[in-house]
């Protein structure tokens, strides 16, 4: 595709494959997740103003900004469905992407590129679930310090790195909010982005 | 005649920004609104109680609060009826003798020990204060054991 030099044309093609707008081919699967991911992240970044990380804070203050700030419960409710229908979406995709056999090569890249976006949203949903700080949440953070507790030498410092220190009765975490509301939201954003690149570089969405 | 006005793809994807833009400007207000509540800000943790308060009574409701008081033989004890499951308003129940919380009906005993549900910890005892009028100052970011009494 010579005529695409600049970023505009990339953004905007002159032409692209027919296959690629065909809405039954992709169920545009894949652009209902990124849109999710910005949802996702104006949401999220709303809910840091009110949030208050930590294993006693975290919970009531979701209870004060779910029922007594202006929109809070909105906020927190799109944030929420958002994330649900990420995991769904993001597995159709998947899904997909193997019906139509679009993991063979040359694409073999992007679907590695795409397995990893799949973990990183399953571990951005599962770190979101321990923020909310409930006695649920403290269960679900203690299992997942356990399991990788089990991990011969390397588990309880992975534990430690991934999650702090949660208490039985609440996940919410310094440790676990910052992977959650920075560092996994800025790598799945650079990873989803290589994503895009990768698809026109592989010579764009067709049937192999 | 007048050239009409012709409904082509890009005339109404060109009104679509127009909707855009006018929802955009919509979602100001409530924007400010929620950026700028303060309706989290730390507020006092303490709680007066000025009514008499005989020896034996059954627990008391502060006013505006969670807070209950109540006095034995031994002194007065404050209690918060926040429950310790997912943190909902639990009720007394006067007849029963019950703490109960609507939510996922946990009950607590008199004293506050969880007695069935998915609570598993007690309901919190929080420090009181006897002031010499003998009115009472509760502090709610202080908690004690379940045997504290003033
Ligand atoms: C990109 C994928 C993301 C997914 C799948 C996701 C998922 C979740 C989930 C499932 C929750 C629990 C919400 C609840 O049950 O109420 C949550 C909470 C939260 N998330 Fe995210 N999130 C994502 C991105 C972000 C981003 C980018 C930010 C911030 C910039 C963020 C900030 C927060 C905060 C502060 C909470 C706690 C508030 C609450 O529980 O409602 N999230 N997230
Ligand atoms: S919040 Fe009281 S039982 Fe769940």
């Amino acid at each position: 595709m010579k005529d695409q030099k600049n970023f505009v044309h990339h953004i905007r093609p002159i032409f692209v494959p027919s296959k690629a707008l065909s809405v039954l081919y992709t169920f545009c699967l894949g652009g209902v997740s990124f849109l999710a991911f910005v949802v996702l992240g104006v949401t999220g970044l709303l809910l840091m103003f009110h949030y208050q990380p930590g294993n006693s804070t975290g919970f009531s203050s979701l209870l004060t900004l779910a029922s007594v700030i202006p929109y809070g419960g909105m906020i927190r409710n799109l944030h929420y469905w958002a994330g649900q229908l990420m995991v769904v979406t993001v597995n159709l995709h998947m899904l997909r992407v193997v019906w139509t056999h679009s993991y063979k090569p040359p694409k073999q890249l992007n679907w590695l590129v795409g397995v990893a976006l799949l973990m990183l949203i399953l571990f951005l949903d599962f770190t979101g679930y321990l923020l909310i700080g409930s006695q649920e949440s403290g269960a679900a953070a203690t299992v997942a310090v356990n399991i990788l507790g089990l991990i011969p030498g390397l588990g309880i410092g992975l534990a430690q790195v991934l999650f702090g220190e949660p208490s039985a009765i609440s996940g919410s975490t310094l440790v676990v909010y910052v992977w959650h509301c920075f560092a996994l939201p800025m790598i799945a954003l650079f990873l989803q982005l290589y994503h895009f690149w990768r698809i026109r570089r592989d010579g764009g969405v067709r049937p192999l | 005649m007048p050239r009409q006005l012709e409904w082509t793809r890009r005339a109404v994807l060109r009104l679509a920004w127009v909707g855009v833009i006018a929802a955009s400007a919509l979602t100001i207000e409530p924007l400010v609104q929620y950026l700028t509540s303060k309706e989290d800000r730390l507020q006092s943790t303490l709680v007066g109680y000025s009514k008499p308060l005989d020896v034996n009574s059954d627990w008391q409701n502060t006013a505006n609060a969670r807070v209950w008081v109540k006095r034995d033989s031994l002194g007065v004890m404050a209690l918060v009826a926040t429950c310790t499951h997912l943190g909902c308003e639990v009720h007394y129940h006067v007849e029963k003798k019950e703490w109960l919380c609507p939510c996922h009906g946990s009950i607590y005993d008199l004293e506050g020990r969880p007695i069935s549900g998915p609570a598993l910890k007690a309901l919190p005892r929080v420090a009181v204060e006897l002031k010499p009028d003998g009115s009472l100052i509760i502090n709610t970011s202080k908690q004690v054991g379940m045997d504290t009494r003033v």
